[in-house]
């Protein structure tokens, strides 16, 4: 394994440094300071996970014992897969082909995230720091601008050109989010690299594409992953572009479960859609949580 | 370009030494130009667009029609409604982001489980955030906030029947949803701040209190600004979780472009609502700038 470049920087020095502040005035007040710590862990903890517990409650309870039952039991009386089963397999559910269009839509933004991000980012992390900076600032700028906005002569451009409600035009609407944290997370990994290693290629006989993307994008793969999976994560979970770019009978899952929820009120399919489309973020969060510790963000911060 | 070369022999012309000059800038820049020319055409084109539009109507090329139609509609509650969950938001998942930071910068038995519970709320879509919390703080007095209510024995709350009430309920459910972007900004700024600071505060005689007055928050300054701004922008777009909780009343500015978009009006008074939406975003632009100008 290569070292790993992403992290490198941050897990050595950042994790070092995570130590607790002052291990005498901790000990010192041992009991009163460790309670109300464990009061406070346990307060927080619960508001957080009760919604996620809410989620599997309604997923696997039958829907009087949930979301038609005018006091709905938190202890489960009983469960059932019959939610699931229908939602997956009634003949009418929009459940497969929504599901497919989301998959396609996401991996196009992880795609298009990195055959523009890493590029972008290692421009950035040569350029001079002022102009860096500028453009950074910029990119900074497109994360803030507001997707509503943005969506709405998009869809008349996109009506036009008769890409309306393909999965590559909802996918370079999402990019818009994608891009600027896949080129903050890879500009920290280029910079983290020693300055030295793209001139000894060269000095080795590469050409300097050759020394960009055979020596130097290798070394920052596990920072390429994780953007890759973030973008990913940002599309499955982007509504918005989603919901005002696709076409009301072809569209993403969030958007089917927005339908769902608020105009077309297949309560059952909100439930089993909600549920299905939360565990694999689940898990890709779980996974990627040492990227979500935002060392590589102080970085970016920094400058 | 015309004169390449003036002669057989000659050096190159000034438009190659330009390249030559400049190429350790010029080269890095190549690779910088698809970002530009794709953020350019698909985020801030539209933007001017959307402004363009609202100036206009199927049959007028400028026209302030449409910003006076929704002021007539009441776009200002929009607007005061928008800033009052923006400011709710702002509030709540600062408080609950420099709680959880706080207690991650300790150590503890049971830390990476805690680490993992803080950031879940990342990984559930917007759009299942916003459908759950209607099942927990619904209208009708029924729910599974009120089921906790009733296991204590108390009775049941009606969450939405007033708009502070309303309003209340999206900051929470968005709270909920959104804390952990900010606990990742102050963690990571919490990493910057030398433990040496901490023990020569402690040795001075500072408890907790005074450490977190006045070494933590100083030295998360910069990460706060950041976050806030950040947050900022974002609040004020919030959109479908709002609409799952609570429809369009009490109205909030996203909602109504969405409603005017759905309406059949056309796109134009839903551009004019945009660009006002537009226009708070740019506030928090401005003060990235200024930020950026400071530096």
């Amino acid at each position: 394994m290569t070292p790993a470049a992403g992290a490198a920087p941050s897990g050595g020095p950042a994790a070092a440094r995570d130590r607790p502040p002052a291990p005498v005035a901790v000990r010192r007040r041992w009991t009163g300071s460790t309670i109300g710590l464990y009061a406070a862990i346990v307060a927080i903890s619960a508001f957080l996970l009760f919604p996620v517990y809410v989620i599997f409650l309604m997923a696997f309870l039958p829907d009087n014992d949930t979301i038609y039952s005018p006091r709905p039991p938190l202890i489960p009386p009983t469960f059932t897969l019959s939610n699931l089963t229908q939602a997956l397999t009634s003949a009418n559910s929009p459940f497969l082909p929504s599901m497919y269009f989301s998959l396609e839509i996401a991996f196009l933004v992880g795609a298009i995230a990195l055959l523009i991000g890493i590029p972008t980012a290692y421009g950035l992390s040569r350029l001079a720091p002022r102009l860096a900076y500028g453009l950074t600032t910029v990119m900074f700028i497109v994360n803030m601008l507001p997707s509503i906005t943005i969506a709405l002569p998009i869809s008349v451009q996109f009506i036009k050109a008769g890409l309306y409600g393909s999965a590559i035009s909802i996918a370079l609407a999402q990019e818009l989010l994608a891009l600027p944290v896949t080129v903050f997370l890879l500009v920290g990994a280029f910079h983290a690299l020693p300055p030295d290693l793209e001139n000894q290629a060269r000095v080795d006989g590469a050409s300097r594409p050759q020394a960009i993307f055979g020596n130097l994008v290798p070394l920052i793969r596990p920072a390429i992953v994780a953007s890759f999976l973030l973008a990913w994560m940002l599309s499955w979970d982007e509504s918005t572009f989603a919901l005002i770019l696709s076409n009301p009978v072809h569209s993403p899952l969030a958007v089917e479960i927005f339908y769902s929820v608020t105009s077309r009120g297949n309560a059952v399919y909100a439930v089993a859609f909600s549920f299905i489309a939360t565990v694999p973020v689940l898990i890709l969060v779980v996974f990627l949580q040492r990227y979500l510790k935002g060392e590589d963000l102080a970085v970016g911060v920094r400058g | 370009m015309s004169v390449a070369y003036r002669g057989g022999g000659t050096p190159p012309a000034p438009v190659a030494s330009f390249w030559q000059r400049h190429r350790e800038q010029l080269f890095p820049l190549l690779f910088v130009i698809p970002a530009i020319v794709y953020v350019g055409y698909f985020a801030f084109y539209p933007a001017v667009d959307a402004v363009v539009l609202s100036f206009q109507t199927p049959i007028q090329s400028f026209t302030l029609f449409n910003y006076e139609f929704n002021v007539n509609q009441g776009m200002y509650t929009w607007i005061s409604n928008t800033l009052w969950v923006t400011l709710g938001a702002l509030a709540l998942q600062f408080g609950l982001a420099l709680a959880i930071a706080s207690i991650l910068a300790r150590q503890f038995r049971g830390r990476t489980i805690f680490a993992t519970i803080a950031i879940l709320p990342i990984g559930i879509a917007t759009v299942v955030a916003g459908y759950t919390w209607s099942q927990i703080l619904p209208g009708t007095g029924g729910g599974y906030a009120n089921s906790v209510l009733a296991s204590f024995g108390w009775a049941p709350v009606y969450w939405l029947n007033t708009v502070p009430g309303a309003l209340a309920a999206v900051v929470v459910a968005d709270s909920w949803k959104n804390t952990a972007l900010v606990v990742i900004i102050l963690v990571a700024g919490y990493a910057t701040i030398p433990k040496s600071l901490y023990q020569a505060a402690a040795i001075d005689g500072a408890g907790p209190l005074r450490q977190f007055r006045y070494v933590t928050l100083p030295g998360l300054r910069s990460f706060i600004v950041i976050a806030l701004l950040i947050r900022g922008a974002q609040e004020v777009n919030i959109f479908q979780l709002a609409y799952e909780m609570i429809g369009s009343y009490p109205q909030l500015l996203t909602v109504q472009i969405y409603e005017l978009w759905g309406s059949g009006e056309g796109i134009y008074l839903a551009a004019s609502a945009a660009s006002v939406l537009l226009g708070i975003i740019a506030i928090f632009i401005v003060a990235v700038l200024a930020l950026g100008a400071r530096r």
